[in-house]
């Protein structure tokens, strides 16, 4: 049986239990409420229907491409009138057009995100002034899930729905026009910036020339000044419908013409005047590209600069893909992580290019970084240990090592490729490829992983005619020529004194005495040895390079360099014996992000049972206390009994054990005590302290979850989401092999969950054999482990205590959990996708294949999304729990994708690397700045597998790791406790890396966070609501009477001490560091009107007094 | 009859003295005296007016004359007369003349900032509003006999309350429902658009300021039928024998500062620039008026280093010390503006001494807060930067930054500086309100908006000054046309702008 055979099986076995479990009547639906869905076909339907859509989308993917799909189907569900050969009502037509825009647009968003649901409200036929009838779309806020392509083909699909319906174009009036221009404006002004920020001429012609009216719901509550059109429901911004025409129509626009051109949509061409304008990531020229600081405009306290945009001893660029890296994760050596200590597995990095984010994942067959200890050696850092050893003496970290970035993510992102790092893997393909060479002659594999000493190094070079070995490569473009003739007089004067002139003889002699090395006095020559990246010991007042490096240096830099009209490097080869290359070409800027995260999901505050209480319950909503009053009275379901019409707020009838029918809602008198004293008993539990429930259900029918499963999650200390699953959140990171040693499993396991052979084809036998993950196979974070096994424990406890069936799950330890389903599910979307736990890892992130992620609609540059049983989904999980409002149904699971196919997921993971190496002629294209696209012949890759076996297998990687959770877990923002202490170890940091300046650190930290943040807060201060303590109404001005209508006490939202909470540190930073004094001088303004609002006049004088 | 004869004249929003009404009805048909009286003053354009015992002897020979001999010219006597009162007063270069100036500040929020930032001081601020204003309205006819709120939404008819407004919104069938409230509690009030002038007067309301409603209960809303503002009556006109300028917004260390036109400024008051009858303007000038933003600030605005020419808030303050420093025998009142070392929060305290040193030392300079009520040689003049105008020009339909001589009648009316809470006007939770305007100035000065306006309204002279900043990025970016260096003069009673650019 294959793999999704497997997981099939599993799954239906799981739904059969959660059947004859519902159908026992306790929840409000008798079977689960998740319909599976195995591909596209049948999410689609599941998501937004209608009924047998599937069949009919499979029939024509067979001929057509997917948007043809979408667009066919749309046509199709408008033009089948219900009486044959005659047209349906105004109505009607509404209703199916409604329905045929959900569609097509699931079809085309592969029927993850919430867009096709929440954000379209609905469809219209409306009347132009000369009275002809036009299509209305409405777009509510959550489009802007679906991202600017969907929501502009959401307009051309109105479009193809108004053609099909034979209805006129929409014909604005000016005011209507006026009135868009105006909320562009507004938006950006009021609410939020837009991508793409267009031209009023551009909106203009846009709403002119849409052949749809696109409209919505009022998102903001901010009105606009052209007020009360005639067919403009709203004197609010319409959000969702700006986000349409500005990042949909106008953003998109080369992609609106292609489909319009492709489908034969007339009545688009006037997009091209949009799309002639540049693209802004398109770099025309050839040269190296300028300096991008866009990643650097928010510094945030607590969250450091890693190096400055190109900065020289920032991440050296290098290429290559680790198994744990891809879809914008990126590899750093663990030592780096270790000495920065602000960077863990996961953590998000902002990043200069070549996309703005990452997450970093360590890998450790690259290299590391170069550090100063405070005795005044330096050190290159090889491995974790060693970081850990010595990063307390680190007093600079003159280079911070490679980031690993695989050619996906500059094709992915479409930037043009930069010129590699000089690197082993690329050395030796120069030798394979030279003239002299000859498979027998060398162990080329051996090569390429172990130290070659310098001699030999040297040896190799003039043999074959190829570069010098990198590790023997040092940082000459770091250094101009004049130091590099300091450096070579420097040692000249020191060895001339032992008269020993020939330094090339010295060369050879300091090698074969072995041990010593070159020594030199410290003199401010060291310098150049530092920024060159030569490692060196001090004794005493001296300086020791150790054999190997002195050769090196002695034999490269032989005689002093023409220091006119080259570059360095330029000049260093022209001395040098054999060729040396760029070490460092390419430097990567970078900041910390998101800290990574790994955490079970408890709404604010978290309940166990979505259960209403009101305020009965105190401050901590507990249900124990509310029942301690009796009868309650809350806002809540009511139910009629199908027999004996005996009403109540439950599924099942109190009386006679019936079913019930909901009837309505209401305020409702409730013998909450009674209740609770039945579960207790249902349930067999005796006592528990506090059980939470909530205040009010926001649900449209408000029906209540049965106490039962309250009392046992509280039992099992785990907490519900809104829709009444259990939730783990972590960061996602990709992962294509695992070492069945590092995430806890053993071979026999992996062999029961159908792993038969490693990445060499050999049977899986060895605990740290590497293999490669099946699709769908997530290893999950300790911590997410553990939940879920309490998680387990109230699922067997509900299937043997409220449903009367057998326990299931029965774990004990983490390994049984292994094998178990779960669903992965993002936010913004409402497609679950099914998972198999196959172990876990120490890092606070979930690994998973880049295809898992992908399916969620999700990449790896901090992303983080939730994971649930997948029993627990089936058991608990009801629409009826869900939010009535906009958005309700987004990061729900109403569908759950039983299979991934490739194919079908977001095209990102179709960028993913499969190369064993980096081929040599890829390496010369980055050094000629070409672009990704250009070079797609020498890369093996995702898309290249589609619709093959190969799609599943074979994904290898370039660079090993020896362990997906090496270097830190936590990264030091989130252990260190208070905002002072972040912000005074991100501003050492500053200090320590030679990449980055750390008074452009702190005032930057100022500008871009304490400040703004401070000048907001007061200015918010005198502008603010009030909230009641009780009952949480709140009030945009306080009234008169200083009460709450409730009786209860009100309280400011925003207080003194959010206000104030950055001056202290703020006046310190300012004291501390020799900033520009214009900053200083906004401290000082907005401390003097700080005090102004919180002191009073009145204190001053009497403290005064008491002096006089 | 009597309250009628009186009724007629405060809704022609004349004041009228006890000796001129005794005159009055002591008229056989003096219901018709009145009427005609009324007329006549509405028809012959003087906005002064308490009428006092002698304008109605002068009138009543006229009528009693027109109504005898009708082809009597009294009433063009009249007006001649007026006229060359008016010559008689002017009187050559008060400034020159060694009058001593009668200055005096009426009110300054500078140091009266009790504040803690608490809860209740927000309480406290806003019943200090209300108070003030209810204080004003119970005064006028119709709401003498108002009922707190909770009370009259008890009974039922007519409904008689003064309230601060909560929320005021169109309904679906665009009507307007009004929320408001007191002490006591809340009242929703319904503007039927079927009422169009009643529905029009409810365009310019606008959240948290004090009104009278009149109307009567539906179930549990109350249909109104008249609403009243605190409003101001109209003013009788004082002669003003000197002249006085007002500027403000010159916003000194942006690289949009214009130098060169504030110079010429300087220079004409000191009587070394402009032709012969505007040197003769200059030299009667007795007072400049500043209304805020003397500097451009730092840190006002994001980026804003990149504007600035003096990137040094002490400098900025030292170079405008040298500017005005510059102006002789001429009296300065220096207010703060949104962009001065001030606490944004309104009421904003005087511009503070530390980072204005120099300033301080010039003896002619005397500094204020924003608002402030000052007299000049006995003209109350009330001065307010205008930050409330960013909000009133979003709120209310047909208003806006280029005419901010109707915002300042909307708060004229309102009888309140900053009535919106919420929005871009910071208030600071002060025990009292100092934004309720409770004298009734004879000049109200502004500026902020950049772009000059000037009203008479019920005899108040309201003037906004302009700018001496050229278009900023800002600017160009919604297409604002500063008015710059055009400088308003009050000219002895007559408004004249002198252009210096």
């Amino acid at each position: 049986m294959g793999y999704f055979e497997v997981l099939e099986k599993e799954t239906l076995k799981l739904y059969e239990i959660a059947k004859s479990a519902r159908s026992k009547g306790h929840d409000i639906e008798l079977e689960p409420e998740i319909p599976l869905a195995k591909d596209l076909a049948e999410r689609v339907e599941g998501l937004v229907g209608p009924k047998g859509v599937a069949a009919r989308i499979k029939e024509l993917e067979t001929d057509i491409s997917r948007e043809e799909v979408a667009f066919q189907i749309a046509r199709e569900i408008v033009t089948d009138t219900d009486v044959e050969g005659r047209d349906d009502t105004l109505e009607v037509r509404e209703q199916k057009s409604d329905q045929a825009i959900r569609t097509a647009l699931a079809i085309l968003t592969e029927g993850v995100v919430a867009a096709p649901l929440e954000g379209i409200a609905k469809l219209k036929i409306k009347r132009n002034f000369d009275s002809g009838y036009y299509l209305a779309v409405y777009f509510a806020g959550p489009i802007r899930s679906a991202g600017g392509t969907a929501a502009a083909l959401a307009v051309l699909i109105g479009d193809y729905i108004r053609i099909s319906l034979e209805l006129d174009t929409y014909k604005p009036v000016d005011t209507e026009i006026e009135r868009y221009v105006e909320e562009v404006e507004l938006y950006e002004s009021e609410v939020t910036n837009l991508q793409y920020s267009p031209k009023p001429e551009e909106v203009r012609k846009a709403v002119k020339n849409i052949p749809v009216e696109v409209t919505g719901e009022p998102t903001d509550k901010i009105e606009v000044s052209h007020r009360d059109l005639e067919r403009v429901e709203t004197n609010n911004i319409r959000g969702g419908a700006l986000l349409a025409i500005a990042e949909g129509v106008i953003q998109k626009a080369p992609k609106v013409m292609k489909y319009a051109k492709k489908l034969k949509i007339d009545g688009w061409d006037w997009l091209g005047e949009f799309s002639k304008a540049p693209d802004p990531n398109a770099d025309d020229s050839d040269a190296a590209p300028k300096v991008d600081d866009k990643y650097m405009r928010d510094i945030i306290g607590g969250r450091p600069v890693m190096a400055y945009p190109q900065a020289k001893g920032g991440f050296r660029l290098r290429y290559g893909r680790s198994r744990n890296a891809g879809l914008a994760a990126m590899g750093v050596h663990p030592s780096t992580m270790e000495i920065v200590e602000f960077l863990a597995v996961g953590t998000q990095m902002k990043i200069e290019r070549p996309g703005k984010g990452n997450c970093v994942v360590p890998c450790d067959s690259i290299e590391g970084p170069i550090v100063k200890l405070k005795d005044g050696s330096v050190v290159k850092v090889e491995s974790e240990q060693q970081a850990k050893k010595i990063k307390y003496q680190v007093e600079e970290i003159v280079f911070l090592g490679d980031m690993l970035v695989p050619f996906g993510e500059f094709l992915r992102n479409n930037h043009i490729m930069l010129p590699a790092g000089w690197c082993s893997e690329w050395w030796v393909q120069t030798i394979q490829k030279s003239e002299s060479y000859q498979e027998s002659d060398l162990d080329i594999k051996s090569l390429e992983t172990e130290k070659i000493d310098a001699k030999t190094a040297f040896e190799i070079s003039e043999k074959y005619d190829v570069p010098l070995h990198p590790d023997y490569t040092y940082c000459y473009h770091d250094v101009t020529t004049q130091d590099i003739n300091e450096l070579i007089q420097f040692i000249n004067r020191e060895l001339k004194t032992s008269d020993d002139p020939d330094l090339k003889a010295v060369s050879e002699r300091i090698y074969d005495e072995g041990s010593g090395g070159l020594k030199l006095p410290i003199s401010p020559e060291k310098r150049i040895l530092e920024v060159l990246g030569i490692p060196h010991e001090i004794d005493g007042d001296e300086l020791i390079i150790s054999r190997e490096d002195a050769y090196v240096l002695l034999n490269t830099l032989n005689r002093p360099v023409e220091t006119e009209g080259s570059n360095t490097l330029e000049a260093v080869n022209s001395i040098a014996p054999v060729q040396i290359m760029a070490k460092a070409p390419t430097y990567l800027g970078a900041r910390v992000g998101r800290p990574e995260k790994s955490k079970e999901r408890k709404m604010k505050p978290a309940p166990h049972a979505l259960f209403p209480i009101g305020t009965n319950g105190g401050n901590r909503r507990n249900i124990i206390d509310a029942a301690k009053k009796g009868t309650i009275n809350v806002d809540i379901a009511r139910c009629k009994c199908t027999e004996c019409g005996v009403g109540s707020m439950q599924a099942l009838c109190p009386v006679c054990g019936a079913r019930t029918e909901p009837t309505s809602s209401g305020k409702k008198r409730i013998n909450l005590a009674n209740l609770l004293k039945k579960a207790y008993e249902n349930v067999g539990v005796r006592k528990i302290d506090e059980i939470k429930g909530v205040v009010g259900m926001i649900s449209e029918d408000k029906f209540p979850e049965p106490l039962e499963k309250g009392i046992l999650r509280a039992k099992n200390d785990v907490f519900t989401f809104k829709d009444a699953t259990i939730r783990h959140d972590s960061t996602n990171l990709p992962l294509t092999h695992f070492i069945p040693s590092e995430i806890g499993v053993t071979p026999q396991k992996l062999l029961e969950l159908g792993y038969t052979n490693d990445i060499h084809g050999d049977k899986i036998e060895d605990p740290d054999q590497i293999v490669e993950i099946k699709i769908q196979d997530v290893v999950v974070s300790e911590n997410c482990g553990d939940y879920l096994i309490r998680v387990s424990h109230f699922v067997d406890d509900l299937l043997e205590q409220l449903y009367g069936l057998e326990r299931f799950y029965n774990v004990q330890t983490r390994e049984d959990l292994v094998g178990q389903l779960v669903v992965g599910l993002a936010p913004h979307t409402s497609a679950g996708v099914l998972g198999r736990i196959v172990g876990f890892t120490k890092a606070a992130c979930c690994y998973a294949h880049p295809y898992f992620h992908s399916a969620k609609r999700r990449n790896c540059d901090s992303d983080e999304d939730s994971i649930m049983l997948l029993l627990d989904a089936l058991l608990n999980f009801s629409k009826v729990y869900l939010p009535s409002t906009r958005g309700g149904k987004m990061d729900a699971p109403l569908v759950l994708s039983s299979r991934i196919d490739p194919e079908e997921i977001d095209d990102e993971s179709h960028n993913i690397d499969a190369m064993p190496y980096i081929p040599l002629e890829l390496y010369e294209k980055t050094l000629d700045f070409e672009k990704p696209s250009d070079v797609l012949d020498l890369v093996d890759n995702v898309k290249r597998r589609l619709g093959t076996e190969d799609q599943y297998q074979g994904l290898i990687y370039s660079h090993t790791t020896s362990s997906i959770h090496s270097g830190p877990k936590v990264c030091l923002y989130k252990t260190l406790p208070t905002m002072k202490e972040k912000v005074d170890g991100q501003i050492k940091l500053a200090e320590r890396i030679r990449a980055v300046d750390q008074k452009g650190v702190v005032e930057g930290v100022l500008t871009s966070h304490f400040l703004p943040d401070m000048a907001g807060n007061s200015r918010a201060f005198s502008r603010q609501k009030v909230r009641c303590t009780k009952c949480g109404r709140k009030y945009r001005r306080i009234p008169l009477s200083g009460n709450c209508s409730c009786g209860s006490n009100l309280i400011l939202s925003i207080s003194k001490g959010s206000v104030v909470k950055y001056l202290e540190i703020s006046k310190n930073l300012s004291q501390r560091y020799p900033i520009d004094e214009y900053l200083v001088q906004r401290i000082e303004l907005i401390e003097t009107s700080i005090n102004s609002l919180f002191e009073s006049d009145k204190s001053k004088q009497s403290s005064l007094d008491v002096f006089l | 009859m009597k309250e009628d004869i009186l009724l007629k004249f405060t809704n022609a929003e004349l004041l009228i003295d006890d000796s001129a009404y005794e005159k009055i009805i002591q008229q056989e048909n003096s219901v018709q005296v009145a009427d005609s009286l009324i007329k006549d003053i509405s028809s012959s354009n003087k906005d002064f007016f308490v009428l006092t015992e002698s304008v109605v002897d002068n009138f009543l020979q006229q009528y009693l004359s027109n109504y005898q001999a009708p082809e009597s010219k009294l009433k063009s006597d009249l007006e001649t007369n007026y006229e060359t009162q008016n010559e008689t007063v002017k009187m050559p270069q008060s400034k020159l003349m060694d009058i001593p100036l009668d200055f005096h500040v009426l009110k300054d929020a500078s140091k009266k900032s009790y504040t803690n930032g608490e809860i209740k001081d927000f309480t406290a601020y806003f019943n200090s509003r209300f108070q003030k204003l209810k204080a004003m309205l119970t005064k006028k006819p119709g709401l003498r006999e108002s009922a707190p709120i909770k009370e009259a939404g008890n009974r039922d008819g007519v409904v008689n309350v003064v309230g601060m407004v909560n929320d005021i919104r169109n309904t679906k069938n665009n009507h307007k429902i009004m929320e408001i409230e007191d002490e006591t509690g809340e009242m929703t009030v319904l503007i039927h658009n079927e009422n169009h002038s009643l529905f029009e007067q409810a365009e310019s309301i606008v959240k948290d300021e004090v009104i009278g409603v009149i109307g009567s209960k539906k179930g549990t809303l109350v249909i109104a039928s008249e609403l009243i503002h605190p409003s101001v009556p109209r003013i009788e006109e004082k002669t003003m024998d000197f002249s006085a300028v007002f500027i403000s917004d010159i916003h000194i260390g942006s690289s949009t500062f214009q130098e060169e036109a504030f110079n010429n400024f300087v220079n004409w008051l000191n009587g070394d620039f402009g032709d012969e009858t505007q040197q003769d303007i200059a030299n009667d000038v007795r007072y400049l008026v500043v209304a805020g933003d003397v500097v451009d600030g730092i840190g006002i605005y994001p980026h804003q280093e990149e504007e600035l020419t003096i990137k040094n808030i002490y400098e900025q303050y030292e170079e405008a010390a040298r500017l005005l420093g510059q102006i002789d025998n001429v009296k300065m009142i220096i207010a703060p503006g949104n962009h001065d070392a001030c606490r944004l929060a309104e009421p904003q305290p005087a511009i503070p001494e530390n980072y204005a040193e120099d300033l301080y030392k010039l003896k002619n300079a005397e500094f204020v807060s924003n608002p402030s009520l000052v007299s000049l040689d006995g003209f109350k003049t009330l001065i307010y930067h205008g930050r409330s105008f960013d909000d009133l020009a979003m709120t209310i339909n047909g208003l806006s930054h280029q005419t901010s001589d109707l915002i300042m009648k909307e708060l004229i009316e309102k009888r309140h500086l900053a009535p919106i809470y919420g929005e871009r006007t910071p208030l600071a939770s002060e025990y009292e309100d100092h934004l309720v305007i409770e004298e009734i100035p004879d000049i109200f000065h502004t500026g902020h908006v950049h772009i000059n306006a000037y009203k008479k309204h019920k005899g108040i002279h309201m003037i906004n000054s302009g700018t001496f900043q050229s278009q900023t990025e800002f600017q160009k970016i919604y297409n604002i046309m500063p008015t710059c260096g055009e400088v308003p003069v009050l000219n002895r009673g007559a408004l004249k702008v002198l252009k210096f650019t």
